[in-house]
């Protein structure tokens, strides 16, 4: 079936779009991975936006380094080939382009690492380092299991309240996949994790058997969730949607299996979602989520 | 050095014990030739046919990876495909680590260190054998008893319900503590890496003292071979890495077996500690991985271009460099784990620090070249294809340095694409390139320059379209290690497949080379590359005599 | 041909012994993981695993450092060999420097960081496997059974064994320099007197070990304390039978005043292992004693 697939010009059709999309700065309407994309997934926080663009700035770097290299050996290839030049010079050595080449990199190199430490304080240091006020702030504890997420809300309240969230699956009775729903394959979880727009959020990650990861392409976010280890992470994401990760740390058998669906809400819609799973963290959740329009690619496009 | 001067005065005295045995060369079907051998070169060969087997072991098991990646969904590994043979999810993951663990201890490092520096060290720097000859034969002989117990391994129970370890070459505990894989079968995988450690730890010490001790008379380290340098590098790397590597293996099998708890959280441990102690080795092992073929490359890009090396002493220096750098950079695998932020940027700095000396490595390559009348020979193609190639993994690497975007690309398609370029691109093109080189050296007879060169052909067009891709991948969000994966996916997973065939053709045709060239046995020079090729081997007869330099050569 | 050869270097007989020593490791190390988790017909928990692999490469190296010994007399070894083997032995000994550095790293760690990481502030892992951690916000540290671990004073039995490898390897130089001036008494006494202080050192740590104020797999501080001075011990142990290798041949009248490479390493050997207990001494037993005192603050059990 996927044969078929592949040599329809629906696959091309896809590349080419996914291709020129990305290339032209992520205005791709697409919120998941793209069939044939060579970029990043379209970030949506202004993090994963820096990110992106330092990333672009590096890749030119070393496109040009690479392209450097590769046309230095052509001209030599072309030039110094035995039918070109027959009779081999016998210099080996010239202090000036041996400084040059030395100093070049160095230079380069800085240039890079100007970018990225604040790009990396910024990711780690808590909110940017941003004074935020403590109940602005919405606390998700975050753990790992073989081979699913949970996610407590509300921790350390009596409002406190957990939900599991596994991955659904064509054809399985417990958690059927249903694409009509907008659900995908590998990426789709009968309770995704929820968090409201605009706002910091901070994960507190975790894990009770082995290692995982936790990770949200479009944010640019991936921490490891370590037995016995709290690990942070933080993001504020302006547009309500539907995000999808995966687990990125080898956890056995289903690694492959427990991915990460976050839903992002306007604060109302949040609200209501918190009391409808704290009532009952199996269904209610996902009933009330059943309940709301999905936004469409075009929507979440819209609200950029 | 300070041994230098006895040792041009211990080569005229000569004396008359205990050399009487070695009158007549043993036949080449001798059993005890092979077993018993203290011949630097006959346990060369042993190698790399080691190396060779290990190699299509590991080569089979990648094409399983990339048929099961070929489509979404599970192909192979289903539980019912090919009435279960390939078993189920688990069982990918195995083969995952099987694949990492078989083309690095098994295949690369046995091929360009055992092999290749087995023979031709004590060739070029003009030594009559290695300085301990039998301790040589045990480096070799461990390594395909610890191979076993890795074979045997994926027979016997691993995590509850399946045979095998499958937590990835790294390692990483709780996966393969006995939360993760209770079985015998992690065990096994621990004795089988102590022993592999062991091999390339006695080996190492060997080429030290052999390259410190054993150089020709007039033969300074500053006129001594660039390939001779690399393997010195590499081996002090091997003697200071690989028994932390011991270390927390050791840690592991007592955390599994008698209750200790370095990495057992219960009891105050951290997992996160073995990944230190596991890269603290791990990212030096990649240079190991990669030095010798720098040596080689050397050698071959001065050979075709009839020119001496550019910069000889700034080639042998980065070397060091490299070596020395690599051991203070080895959490750039662990920016996920929750470190500490300036932690982080310390290593991001020394990480990116590496792409100079290994810049210089580059441009001088560049530097022999031009000027020089290059000949393409199929050790020429493998030699400039490897230099693109590992500047586009060496500039991939450059990228995953920086934390900040490292924080996107860990564990994806983008890291396998890398170190694929370094290592499936650079190392194997290394040893690639040794090998055509040193063929006729080796074996005396001649390979079909036509089949030598459409491997290459093949063989580049193939890992380029492998690899290439999976930078897309990775980009897109593709983690690692997964046996199944999301429609969107699919396109450059596809055509990543149908590299894997071309590389499978090339693979054929390598063997096909060989087939032929030991029919034909068309009878060597020995030196088939003319002038440009200097170093002391090729003053010898190809094959060499079964004792060489009984009167050592004396450089200028 | 003999007199073809015209270098020094020794160029060595064909030999059996890599292959069968390969062998017996692996047999030992099957048997080994018979005894941990069964395996053909050794039971789970039968210790004797190990054992006929273990036998067998004694066997083997009884004979491969046999047949090196006979070299060494018909005179293979040369000056220039003699180089090489003492390269040799001073990388081996930087290897296992380099295992050390693992058992110290994680020790290091431990003391220096776990207080961070069993930091009050995370104790929201309300994680059951996790929970002992609870308990661990100070150093040194509660075990998996509730009590406290109680270090070891190091100025009673530690400090002793300290004076007694310092001695000893005063005792093994002694040994050599007489050796060296062809004083065969003095060096027999002088090696007798180190053996006798290795052994004394590894009885008294034996004792030392049997009154541990905590478990082997009470802690992450056990188990990093007892492998690493276990490792040491072993090491003491070795070097202990190597020194023992070189009394014999004292006595049988081997070891000649100009060349004795035998005697050299195993004083390589010996101060090697003493240099690590030091380090032992100093970061494993004095510094924890000086900063937190012995026994552990505020956990009363
Ligand atoms: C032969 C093996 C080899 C080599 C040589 C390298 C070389 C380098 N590697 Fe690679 N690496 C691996 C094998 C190798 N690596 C493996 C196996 C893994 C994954 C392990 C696992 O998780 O399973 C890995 C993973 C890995 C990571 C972790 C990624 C992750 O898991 O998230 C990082 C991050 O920093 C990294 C960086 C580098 C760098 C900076 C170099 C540098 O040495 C590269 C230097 C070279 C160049 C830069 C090109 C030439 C230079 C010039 C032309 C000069 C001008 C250039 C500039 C100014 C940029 N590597
Ligand atoms: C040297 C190392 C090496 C080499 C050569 C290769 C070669 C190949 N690898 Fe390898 N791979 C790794 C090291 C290597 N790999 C490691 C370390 C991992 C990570 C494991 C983990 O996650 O734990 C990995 C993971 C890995 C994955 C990711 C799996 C996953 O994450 O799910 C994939 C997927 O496509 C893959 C594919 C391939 C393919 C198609 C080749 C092809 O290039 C194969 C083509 C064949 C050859 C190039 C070999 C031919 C050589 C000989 C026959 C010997 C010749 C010998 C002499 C001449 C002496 N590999
Ligand atoms: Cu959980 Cu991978
Ligand atoms: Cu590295």
């Amino acid at each position: 079936m996927r044969r078929e697939a592949w040599k329809s010009w629906g696959a091309w059709k896809n590349w080419a779009l996914g291709a020129a999309a990305s290339l032209l700065g992520g205005g791709s309407a697409w919120a998941t991975p793209v069939n044939g994309g060579i970029d990043f997934q379209r970030p949506v926080t202004e993090t994963a936006k820096r990110v992106q663009a330092f990333h672009t700035e590096v890749l030119i770097i070393i496109t040009v380094i690479t392209i450097f290299v590769t046309a230095l050996l052509l001209w030599v290839m072309i030039r110094y080939n035995k039918k070109a030049n027959p009779v081999p010079k016998k210099f080996s050595h010239n202090t000036m382009v041996e400084i040059i080449w030395t100093v070049a990199p160095v230079l380069i190199l800085v240039w890079i690492a100007k970018g990225s430490f604040p790009l990396l304080y910024e990711q780690d240091v808590m909110f940017n380092g941003e004074q935020v006020e403590e109940s602005e702030v919405v606390d998700i504890k975050v753990y790992g299991n073989m081979w699913y997420w949970d996610y407590t809300y509300n921790q350390n309240t009596d409002k406190e309240f957990i939900i599991e969230s596994r991955m659904l699956k064509a054809g399985d009775e417990a958690r059927p996949l249903k694409p009509e729903r907008g659900d995908i394959g590998q990426l789709s979880v009968d309770n995704p994790m929820v968090a409201p727009v605009g706002r910091y959020v901070r994960l507190k990650i975790s894990a009770k058997d082995v290692i995982h990861a936790w990770a949200m392409p479009q944010f640019a976010l991936k921490v490891d969730a370590v037995p016995g280890r709290l690990n942070q992470l933080w993001f504020k994401v302006d547009e309500p949607g539907i995000y999808y990760g995966q687990c990125s740390e080898l956890c056995g058998k289903d690694h492959s299996n427990m991915p990460i669906e976050l839903r992002i809400l306007p604060q109302a819609q949040y609200d209501q979602w918190l009391a409808a799973a704290q009532a009952d963290p199996t269904n209610g959740g996902r009933a009330y989520l059943d309940s709301l329009p999905r936004p469409s690619a075009t929507q979440v496009a819209a609200a950029q | 050095m300070a041994n230098e001067a006895k040792h041009a005065a211990g080569h005229d005295h000569s004396h008359d014990h205990a050399h009487d045995d070695h009158s007549h060369d043993p036949k080449w079907y001798s059993p005890a030739r092979w077993l018993f051998s203290t011949n630097h070169k006959d346990i060369g060969t042993l190698y790399l046919i080691f190396a060779i087997c290990a190699g299509i072991v590991g080569f089979v098991f990648s094409g399983f990876m990339r048929a099961e990646l070929a489509e979404p969904g599970l192909q192979l590994f289903n539980g019912t495909a090919f009435g279960g043979f390939f078993g189920t999810e688990h069982n990918y993951n195995v083969i995952t680590t099987m694949h990492g663990l078989i083309m690095i201890f098994f295949m690369v490092m046995p091929a360009l260190i055992g092999g290749f520096g087995n023979w031709f060290v004590p060739l070029m720097i003009g030594a009559p054998d290695m300085a301990m000859p039998r301790m040589n034969n045990i480096s070799f002989w461990l390594l395909p008893v610890s191979f076993f117990l890795l074979v045997m391994s994926m027979f016997v129970p691993g995590p509850p319900g399946g045979n095998g370890f499958g937590g990835g070459w790294v390692l990483y505990p709780p996966l393969s503590s006995t939360t993760g894989h209770p079985g015998l079968a992690m065990d096994l995988v621990i004795f089988s890496l102590h022993l592999a450690g062991m091999s390339s730890i006695l080996g190492a010490i060997n080429f030290i003292v052999t390259i410190l001790n054993m150089r020709a008379p007039g033969m300074t380290l500053h006129k001594m071979p660039l390939f001779a340098w690399s393997v010195l590098v590499t081996a002090f790397l091997l003697v200071l890495a690989l028994p932390v590597l011991a270390g927390a293996l050791t840690m592991l099998l007592t955390d599994r077996n008698f209750g200790s708890k370095f990495f057992e959280v219960s009891g105050g441990g951290d997992p996160v500690m073995f990944q230190h102690l596991f890269w603290f080795f791990g990212h030096p092992e990649v240079y190991i991985m990669i030095l010798p073929g720098f040596g080689i490359v050397s050698h071959v890009i001065s050979t075709f271009s009839r020119k001496p090396v550019f910069g000889y002493l700034a080639m042998a220096y980065a070397m060091v460099a490299i070596g020395f750098i690599g051991f203070v950079v080895w959490a750039h695998h662990m920016y996920t784990v929750g470190m500490d932020v300036n932690l982080k940027a310390y290593f991001v700095a020394a990480t990116m620090v590496i792409a100079v000396p290994t810049g210089v490595k580059i441009f001088s390559w560049i530097a022999t070249m031009w000027g020089g009348s290059i000949e393409f020979k199929v050790p020429m193609l493998w030699a400039i294809g490897f230099i693109f190639l590992f500047t586009v993994g060496g500039v991939t690497g450059v990228v995953l340095a920086n934390a900040g975007v490292d924080h996107s690309l860990h564990d994806t398609y983008y890291v396998v694409a890398h170190f694929h370029y370094v290592l499936s691109l650079g190392a194997v093109f290394t040893l690639f390139c040794g090998w055509y080189y040193w063929f006729e050296k080796m074996f005396g007879i001649k390979y079909n320059g036509f089949i030598g060169g459409l491997h290459f052909w093949l063989m580049f067009i193939g890992s380029n379209l492998i690899f290439f891709p999976q930078h897309f991948l990775g980009l897109q969000g593709m983690p690692r290690r997964y046996v199944n994966y999301a429609d969107a996916f699919y396109e450059w997973h596809h055509w990543s497949t149908i590299g894997y065939w071309v590389a499978a053709a090339a693979t054929i045709v390598f063997f096909i080379g060989l087939l032929e060239a030991f029919v034909r046995r068309r009878k060597g020079e020995a030196n088939p590359w003319g002038e440009g090729a200097t170093t002391l081997e090729w003053t010898l007869p190809s094959p060499p005599p079964f004792h060489q330099y009984n009167d050592l050569p004396r450089v200028r | 041909m003999a007199g073809d050869v015209k270098h020094d270097y020794h160029l060595v007989k064909p030999s059996p012994w890599p292959l069968l020593a390969s062998l017996a490791m692996l047999t030992m190390v099957l048997g080994t993981a018979g005894s941990m988790k069964g395996l053909f017909f050794i039971e789970q928990g039968n210790w004797w695993g190990p054992v006929p692999g273990f036998i067998a490469l004694v066997f083997v190296l009884i004979g491969w450092w046999g047949d090196v010994l006979k070299e060494s007399r018909g005179g293979d070894h040369t000056e220039v060999v003699q180089i090489s083997l003492r390269y040799g032995m001073v990388l081996f000994i930087a290897s296992e420097v380099m295992f050390f550095v693992a058992w110290f790293w994680e020790f290091f760690e431990m003391a220096i960081f776990h207080t961070l990481r069993a930091n009050p502030a995370h104790s929201d892992l309300a994680n059951p496997a996790v929970a002992p951690l609870l308990t661990w916000n100070e150093w040194p540290v509660g075990q998996v059974d509730g009590h406290a671990v109680k270090p070891f004073d190091p100025f009673h039995l530690p400090l002793i064994n300290t004076l007694i490898l310092l001695l000893s390897g005063t005792t093994v130089t002694w040994a050599h320099h007489a050796l060296q001036v062809n004083d065969r008494k003095g060096a027999i006494t002088g090696l007798v007197l180190t053996i006798i202080l290795g052994l004394s050192f590894t009885a008294l740590q034996v004792v030392e070990y049997m009154e541990a104020g905590f478990s082997y797999g009470g802690s992450l501080y056990g188990s990093a304390f007892f492998m690493a001075t276990g490792f040491h011990g072993a090491h003491v142990v070795i070097g202990t039978l190597f020194l023992m290798v070189c009394l014999g041949r004292l006595l049988a009248g081997g070891m000649k005043p100009q060349k004795h490479l035998g005697f050299e390493f195993a004083a390589w050997y010996w101060h090697f292992v003493d240099v690590v207990w030091l380090f032992l001494f100093a970061f494993v037993y004095v510094t924890p004693h000086l900063v937190w005192g012995s026994g552990a603050p505020g956990l009363g059990h």
